[in-house]
């Protein structure tokens, strides 16, 4: 995509104090904003007007910012059988996702590939489309964060449109593309000197120093190909249960449900698509009742493979961001760090 | 004569909030009323219609002769044949005095046992063969109409089959269990309410019975850690569907 200057907002800015809000109130104020709230103890992403609730110093959220672009409930189209017509639903406005942390862009250009190439998703594609993304590098690291194993943060390189760093009390501003640029066009600033760059690494490091999980990836897919049988599968089947929370948070799980919802004429309706997941029962229920995964370890295994074998060949990548919400919204803290780890010791010590 | 499908309510051993949620439907009851004829429904009208009927609603538990009777009647006068509301899937709350001697039961209530002549209370499939389940304390009044909706089609509605976790997660509300460390039943119970307890920042408790592959004896262990007693465990298992396989695993676990 070309960069075209739109007036002379520079590369690079510096907002503190009165800036930022300037920013912050522009942008609310012109787009429609998504950005962390709090809910609770815990955040997610919601529709922002007042720039104040914006919580920047989130660490995750419950659900990713993937439900911007593939929803949690997306409505298709809607029908009527009687007059054999169909109406596509209508496409949102431009909207501003703000504050999204390395792991989910990451996620989101897993998603690109999943939704983008073989068999483009005019869903997807028309939310991604009219979405820009302002992210934001990760200066605190929560307690089950691991991407820096997973090669996936706490800083981004590509993918989004501004980028924020958090300085202490002062926000790096740097313009990814237009659309980005855009956003600042109001702004009267100079360019910050090339300097900040410096305090940036220097926070960014800091911040790799403070990771507790970490997931060793080398050699993963020989170790989960030669333990497809381990006792460890039998102990997770005994503890899992199989809510689906774990694929729920997961912001590059990407299965849906399809189902229509009539009116009470029995003639039109609605047809819309609802997050589905490998972890429940039902998923792998075909005609007949039959069941290709009825035993839980079956989807447990599913789920772990998928993420960190079948995406190698399917997409390019590992399936794996290392956002760490599986195992916060896991009610028996199962961890898929420590599944890996633990497969791992066990071929070490048969050594 | 009426060309619509011809519609029966009846109520066993119930506090009949289940099929006050018709009249509840009141928003589209007049819809509901223009795709269906209330044939016999006792609580909203005075005027019976004979059977056959083309869907047959049971709320209650099953607690005495008389109520195996009049189910065993339900099933050959309908054609389709729904349990309304988890009294009568699973037994529901009446179902908590199973665990008593009914001797014990009876004469905490009443002056003169000698009158009452109850069994132990079930869920309407002990005694007959049915056709679909509406669960909850009460039923959900959207799955009730997409029921509705389904049966009038020809087509299997969509009853989640899942866990109460997907409906908060995907309502983003705060998990209860691990946030509170308070004991949800969540994870092993049936969505379909759209996680109405939790919303409302309370545990779930269990009330639409079993989910599909509900691990309960592990959710017990959870609850065990959380400094529950094992009594308060095995009523949270026994206080809506604790004659289901699951959920008297989950009673017996710790």
């Amino acid at each position: 995509m070309a960069v075209t200057k739109t007036s002379s907002v520079p590369d690079m800015v510096v907002l503190s104090g009165e800036l930022w809000q300037e920013l912050l109130k522009l942008v609310t104020a012109q787009y429609k904003v998504i950005g962390p709230v709090r809910r609770g103890s815990e955040h997610v992403f919601a529709p922002v007007k007042d720039p104040r609730v914006l919580d920047m110093a989130y660490v995750t959220t419950i659900l990713p910012p993937k439900k911007v672009f593939h929803q949690p409930f997306q409505v298709l189209f809607s029908f009527d059988a009687e007059e054999g017509t169909l109406a596509e639903a209508e496409s949102g406005e431009e909207k501003v996702v703000w504050g999204i942390h390395p792991c989910d862009m990451h996620a989101i250009a897993i998603l690109d590939k999943v939704y983008g190439v073989e068999y483009p998703d005019p869903y997807y594609l028309r939310n991604r489309e009219n979405t820009i993304i302002v992210a934001k590098n990760c200066t605190e690291i929560g307690e089950d964060c691991f991407c820096l194993s997973m090669g996936t943060g706490p800083a981004l390189r590509s993918g989004y449109d501004l980028l924020l760093t958090d300085l202490g009390g002062r926000y790096l501003v740097e313009v990814g593309t237009a659309k980005g640029r855009k956003l600042l066009s109001g702004l009267d600033v100079p360019p910050a000197p090339r300097v900040v760059l410096v305090e940036k690494e220097k926070r960014l490091s800091q911040a790799r120093q403070r990771f507790r999980k970490r997931m060793v990836t080398q050699g993963i897919q020989e170790l989960l190909e030669e333990n497809f049988r381990h006792p460890i599968w039998e102990e997770l089947m005994r503890e899992c249960l199989a809510c689906g929370s774990c694929t729920m948070v997961c912001p590059t799980c990407f299965c849906y449900n399809v189902v229509d919802k009539m009116d009470l004429d029995l003639k039109t309706g609605r047809r819309q698509r609802e997050w589905d997941s490998c972890m429940l029962l039902e998923y792998a229920q075909v005609a007949l009742g039959q069941n290709f995964r009825r035993d839980r370890d079956a989807r447990i295994k599913q789920r772990i493979y998928h993420k960190l074998l079948y995406y190698e060949p399917q997409f390019g990548t590992l399936g794996c961001v290392g956002c760490g919400r599986c195992i916060g919204a896991c009610v028996k803290r199962i961890d898929i760090t420590d599944v890996v780890s633990r497969l791992a010791e066990s071929v070490e010590s048969e050594r | 004569m009426s060309t619509k499908p011809k519609v029966s309510v009846y109520k066993l051993s119930s506090c009949a909030g289940c099929q006050l949620e018709f009249l509840n439907l009141e928003p589209v009851l007049l819809d509901v009323v223009g795709a269906i004829e209330f044939s016999y429904f006792p609580m909203a009208r005075r005027r019976y219609e004979p059977g056959p009927y083309d869907i047959g609603f049971v709320e209650g538990a099953v607690t005495c002769g008389e109520e195996i009777e009049k189910l065993k009647k339900a099933r050959q006068e309908c054609r389709v044949l729904v349990a309304l509301g988890s009294c009568a899937c699973y037994g529901g709350l009446p179902s908590i005095k199973n665990w008593t001697p009914e001797r014990v039961i009876v004469s905490r209530v009443y002056e003169n046992p000698a009158l009452v002549h109850s069994i132990k209370a079930y869920g309407i499939d002990e005694y007959v063969q049915i056709d679909a389940y509406l669960k909850g304390c009460p039923i959900n009044k959207e799955e009730l109409v997409e029921f509705i909706k389904g049966t009038l089609l020809g087509t299997r509605p969509y009853l989640r089959p899942h866990s109460v976790c997907v409906e908060c997660k995907l309502n983003e509300y705060e998990c209860i269990s691990i946030i509170r460390r308070e004991p949800c039943m969540g994870p092993v119970t049936t969505a379909g309410c759209g996680a109405l307890c939790p919303s409302r920042g309370k545990a779930c408790d269990g009330c639409r019975g079993p989910a599909n592959d509900a691990n309960a004896e592990s959710l017990a262990r959870t609850f065990s850690e959380y400094g529950l007693h094992r009594s308060d465990i095995v009523r949270r298992f026994r206080k809506f569907a604790g004659l289901t396989q699951e959920f008297s695993r989950g009673a017996d676990a710790v």
